[in-house]
């Protein structure tokens, strides 16, 4: 397997210090992947692509390597393509490569050290958000999980501490540490509401910090992360706007597993400030906030049924959004400020390499959809649905 | 274990490898009834019963030590989240796919987990880069040969057939 040669190779200088004879360090290496493909109808608006004729640009790639180097050192890389809509085309990208070092692992806790490009462990599922096998529905909650602005949360490039203590009533779980964002076009389109000419760039370090605890028996799960990080626009020579937008971010994670049934409820928050855009653009600030309620009830373990109900709002002192929309001379209606959200889905996990699942929505308000596939306001339908299916493979 | 749940775990276990491949629902409908007719028979069959019957082994390649271990540590190493045996030899995790009737009875009774929760950890470090997941086999039998070659390795058995090969831990 190329792969496979590529990191054997790049691997060869290395000695083999620390290593036990009788093993190989390449009994240590697994590598894994997976791809799935999917098909989006709306009765309006369009999500992930030419929707209202049903769209097909929905294929998400991944291949990933990991090598234990040794017992203390952990190397790991993925490789991701995803197509969805206009948002992204598919180019493939480093999802994210470390070098997890671990000083102490014992019986109590485990002590280390990530470096590299490190997924982000903001909620219940953010490091694994492009895996459909990791989570319900083919979409996560969009008011928590944005798709149409999925980059700044993503990952970091940087460092990251851990600190994991299991007791004798669960397990705590500390990370913290910064990075650079990794960040996108997506990003400049919903911050700034158009494609300028420029560049949103993040301004410094974001600074993130992530507490979990899990029972014993990992029935309840709570989280609760945060992470802060300034973002600068440099004008292109067509524009006089230039500007920092500041963000702070925080989610507060819940889950409950039965054999039968979990229960999944998660809160976020996102506070934006705008300053030194220039006399036409006052600074202001806004806080955006998301939630959901998602239950899932497995039939058998190999079929399970999905409820969820999730509420948005860009700016949740403006929930029903007429005062943004008046910002905009009413360009924008207010109904693009907030989103409800009623989703059923089916998934049935056809055997260890297979799955397959449905999904509905009702849709009130389009705050999810993204300005990039839908440009223009007046366009826009206030209630719409969305009807999914997916089909998803892994090794 | 009481001795009823013992009982009742010997004939749902009866039911699930005698029933057709109909889907879970089918085995479930199926193992009711017999569990139901079988009830008065299994008044007496409480008392001859032998626990081995309805247990699974934890079982370690033989230079583990012969310590028995807790429920927790065994959950630490099935997770991948302890990764070295006396701090220094790393261990080696087998299982069975996740849909196999004797994996399903070790997670929920050994390490009291469901196999959907062991699937959501390994997914979350394998897909985050942060962790490995264990080796799956196919058989039992396999399972056995695994662990038994395997310096470090801990993986599982039904209990009854005593492997002379490989060292059974106590779960406590």
């Amino acid at each position: 397997m190329g792969i496979r040669r590529l990191v054997i190779t790049l691997l060869a200088a290395f000695s083999a210090a620390g290593l036990h004879a009788e093993e190989s360090v390449w009994d240590r290496l697994q590598i894994h992947g997976f791809a799935s493909q999917g098909a989006v109808n709306t009765s309006d608006n369009r999500f992930f692509g030419d929707s209202n004729n049903t769209s097909f640009d929905f294929t998400e790639l991944g291949v990933n390597a990991s090598l234990q180097f040794n017992p203390s050192i952990l190397l790991s890389a993925q490789l991701l393509s995803r197509r969805t809509g206009d948002l992204y085309d598919g180019t493939p990208a480093l999802d994210y490569a470390l070098a997890d070092v671990t000083f102490a692992s014992t019986m109590t806790h485990a002590l280390g050290l990530r470096v590299g490009r490190i997924k982000n462990p903001l909620g219940l599922y953010n490091e694994t958000r492009d895996v459909p096998f990791t989570h319900p529905g083919i979409f996560l909650p969009q008011v928590v999980y944005f798709d149409k602005v999925r980059n700044l949360m993503l990952a970091s490039d940087g460092l990251m501490f851990y600190d994991h203590l299991y007791g004798e009533t669960g397990n705590l779980s500390l990370t913290f540490g910064g990075g650079r964002a990794v960040n996108d076009e997506n990003v400049e389109w919903t911050y700034l509401g158009n494609n300028f000419d420029g560049d949103l760039e993040p301004n410094g370090l974001t600074r993130l910090v992530s507490l979990w605890y899990a029972t014993l028996d990992d029935r309840l799960k709570l989280g609760l992360g945060g992470a802060v990080l300034s973002m600068q626009f440099d004008p292109g020579a067509q524009s006089l706007l230039a500007g920092a937008t500041d963000l702070i971010y925080w989610i507060a994670s819940f889950q409950y597993n039965t054999e039968d049934w979990s229960l999944s409820a998660e809160y976020a928050r996102e506070s934006l400030e705008w300053h030194d855009y220039g006399p036409l653009n006052p600074d202001r600030k806004s806080t955006g906030e998301g939630y959901y309620l998602q239950g899932i009830y497995r039939i058998r373990p190999d079929l399970e049924l999905m409820l969820c109900y999730q509420e948005g709002f860009s700016d949740r002192k403006d929930r029903d959004g007429t005062r943004q929309s008046d910002l905009t001379g009413g360009f924008s209606p207010p109904f693009n400020s907030f989103s409800k959200i009623w989703s059923a889905g089916l998934r049935w996990d056809i055997d260890r390499h297979w799955m397959v699942r449905a999904e509905y929505q009702w849709n009130h308000g389009t705050f999810i959809l993204s300005p990039r596939e839908n440009p223009d306001p007046s366009q826009l339908q206030e209630d719409w649905s969305l009807f999914a299916v997916q089909a998803a493979f892994r090794f | 274990m009481s001795k009823l749940s013992c009982n009742r775990g010997y004939f749902q276990r009866y039911a699930q490898e005698s029933a057709p491949q109909s889907g879970d629902n089918g085995v479930h409908r199926y193992s009711q009834r017999l569990w139901l007719s079988a009830s008065a028979a299994a008044l007496i069959i409480v008392v001859l019963c032998p626990p081995a019957l309805i247990a699974q082994d934890l079982i370690v390649n033989q230079d583990w030590p012969a310590v028995p271990l807790d429920r927790n540590d065994v959950r630490l190493y099935f997770t991948l989240r302890l990764k070295l045996l006396d701090n220094q030899r790393p261990v080696k995790v087998f299982v069975l796919p996740d849909e196999h009737p004797l994996h399903r009875r070790f997670a929920k009774n050994i390490l009291g987990l469901f196999p959907y929760q062991l699937r959501q950890v390994w997914d979350r470090q394998l897909f985050s880069g942060t962790g490995q997941v264990p080796i799956t086999v196919a058989t039992e039998q396999e399972m056995l040969e695994q662990v038994t070659a395997t310096p470090g390795a801990i993986g599982y058995v039904e209990s009854g057939s005593n492997p002379p090969q490989v060292r059974i831990l106590e779960v406590r």
